[in-house]
């Protein structure tokens, strides 16, 4: 015996209506599967699936569309490894890039995608971080057709989404965003295959130094990847200098609420989470 | 239990199975077709000594693997890469620099190895390392692995084509 038994399962449709069709059938007991990175992990851990709706056979799953003037869309099977080669992805959604390209190893980027990150919903997802900080929607297809839902109101609680458990995610949607826009994302880790002890990401609208509008997320420090809307109104209308990153630092600090696991500590994450969210800051406001 | 009739290419030869949906690529390839030499570490994803390529040069897990999934495509194992009792340059590193020890990593290693120089002829020693990343050697060290691959790298420019065409010119 080579290696653990996986439960025995069988769904493998060849279109989103089938697949659709067979998640209504077996109603709360089929798992999703894309990259399966994280299900076949967790499967081998005990996790008990009794069927695995495997997307792997659902063709045109995978593609990067740059809609200009409206939106990036990324398939449910688009790969980690190819958002980390796009030109787009890097030029225009950095942190998305920087996510994708820091994420686990060359295989299971080669494996794992994206969408099944954000789906996945861990707070320390780096996916999840940087989606939430460049205002993505996921778009949800079920019985009764396609929604779209805010990356804002996706993630309800730990590990849990606004998918309702007949509905399959079919891609994300990133809004276009201008030259004037900037972002990026940092991810503290032992190695790049370590999950995040800490991560986070910015997204900021730029007037020569003036910060317009900024979205802040940071992950692995509370239930769900969170954004620090305190911090954002700070920096909102402001020029971007030591004074006003000094007092984003200090909110940070107060907003989140981490626990103590094994990545870390709740008293590390609370101290670092600030100076990690004006690195990045800093970091965006170089690629502007 | 259903099975899917599955036909995919292993080391360039074609093979044709029954396969039951929720069997991975290792348990495929060790159990049913005696390919001992992709090896089971973690099953988990950490470790890597169960990579295998895919369409060349794509470096994937096969504990996490379908195998149903694999309808068409060429895997490589490290079996595949010698060319008629030739070692590949880079098995061939592996053994100059003593970059083996126990073995358990060293198919994994290689494949590994052989996409990064696919990718990149000559890479620096930190394209080198994070290469690797995913693949975990518990005698090494990685000091020799690292320098395999470097060497490699030389040896594989020395035998390219397109060097040899230059090297006529001077
Ligand atoms: C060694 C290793 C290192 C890792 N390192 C990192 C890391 O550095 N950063 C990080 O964020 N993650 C990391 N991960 C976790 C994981 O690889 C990533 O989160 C990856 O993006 C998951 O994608 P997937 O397609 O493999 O997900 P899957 O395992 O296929 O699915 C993940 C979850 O999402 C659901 N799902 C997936 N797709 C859909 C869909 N289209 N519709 C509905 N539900 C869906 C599944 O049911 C499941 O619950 C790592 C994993 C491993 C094994
Ligand atoms: S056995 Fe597949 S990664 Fe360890
Ligand atoms: S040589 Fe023993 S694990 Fe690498």
């Amino acid at each position: 015996m080579s290696s653990r038994i996986l439960p025995e399962f069988e769904l493998l449709p060849h279109d989103i209506d089938e697949a659709v069709k067979m998640l209504g059938l077996h109603q709360g007991k089929a798992s999703i599967m894309a990259g399966g990175t994280d299900l076949l992990v967790m499967m081998g851990d005990g996790f008990r699936a009794d069927y695995v709706l495997s997307l792997g056979n659902i063709p045109d799953l995978a593609y990067i569309i740059e809609e200009s003037g409206k939106w990036l869309r990324i398939g449910a099977m688009t790969t980690l490894a190819e958002v980390a080669e796009s030109k787009v992805v890097q030029e225009k959604y950095t942190a998305l890039w920087q996510s994708a390209a820091q994420n686990g190893s060359p295989q299971t980027r080669n494996m794992g995608t994206v969408v099944g990150n954000l789906l996945r919903a861990s707070p320390s997802g780096d996916c999840c971080c940087a989606v939430l900080a460049l205002d993505g929607w996921v778009v949800l297809e079920g019985p009764q057709g396609r929604r779209e839902v805010a990356i804002d109101d996706f993630w309800l609680e730990y590990r849990a989404t606004a998918r309702r458990p007949d509905e399959i995610a079919v891609e994300v949607k990133l809004p276009d965003v201008k030259g004037n826009t900037t972002s990026a994302f940092r991810a503290m880790t032992r190695t790049t295959l370590d999950l995040a002890k800490l991560n986070a990401a910015v997204r900021l609208d730029m007037s020569g130094k003036q910060c317009e509008n900024a979205r802040v997320a940071i992950g692995a420090v509370a239930p769900t990847t969170i954004r620090v809307r305190k911090a954002e109104e700070l920096i909102r209308g402001k020029e971007i200098n030591e004074e006003t990153l000094e007092e984003v630092g200090k909110v940070v600090s107060t907003e989140v609420s981490p626990i103590d696991d094994v990545r870390s500590t709740a008293e590390y994450r609370r101290t670092i989470s600030g100076v990690l969210v004006k690195r990045v800051i800093e970091e965006a406001c170089k690629g502007v | 239990m259903k099975t899917h009739s599955t036909t995919f290419f292993v080391n360039n030869k074609e093979y044709t199975l029954d396969i039951p949906v929720h069997r991975t690529l290792l348990q495929v390839l060790r159990d049913d077709l005696s390919m001992t030499d992709v090896k089971y570490g973690c099953g988990a994803g950490e470790c890597g000594a169960c990579t295998v390529l895919v369409d060349g040069d794509r470096p994937i897990l096969s504990c996490l693997t379908l195998a149903v999934l694999m309808n068409g495509r060429k895997i490589t194992t490290v079996a595949g890469l010698e060319k008629e009792g030739e070692l590949h340059p880079v098995q061939e590193a592996f053994v100059e620099e003593g970059a083996i020890q126990c073995g358990y990593c060293t198919p994994g290693m290689v494949l590994k190895s052989v996409s990064i120089l696919e990718k990149n002829p000559s890479p620096t020693e930190k394209d080198i390392r994070r290469g690797l990343e995913g693949n975990i050697c518990r005698c090494t060290g990685y000091e020799k692995i690292v320098k395999a691959v470097q060497r490699a790298s030389i040896a594989l420019a020395a035998s390219s084509p397109v060097k040899q065409k230059e090297g006529g010119k001077v």
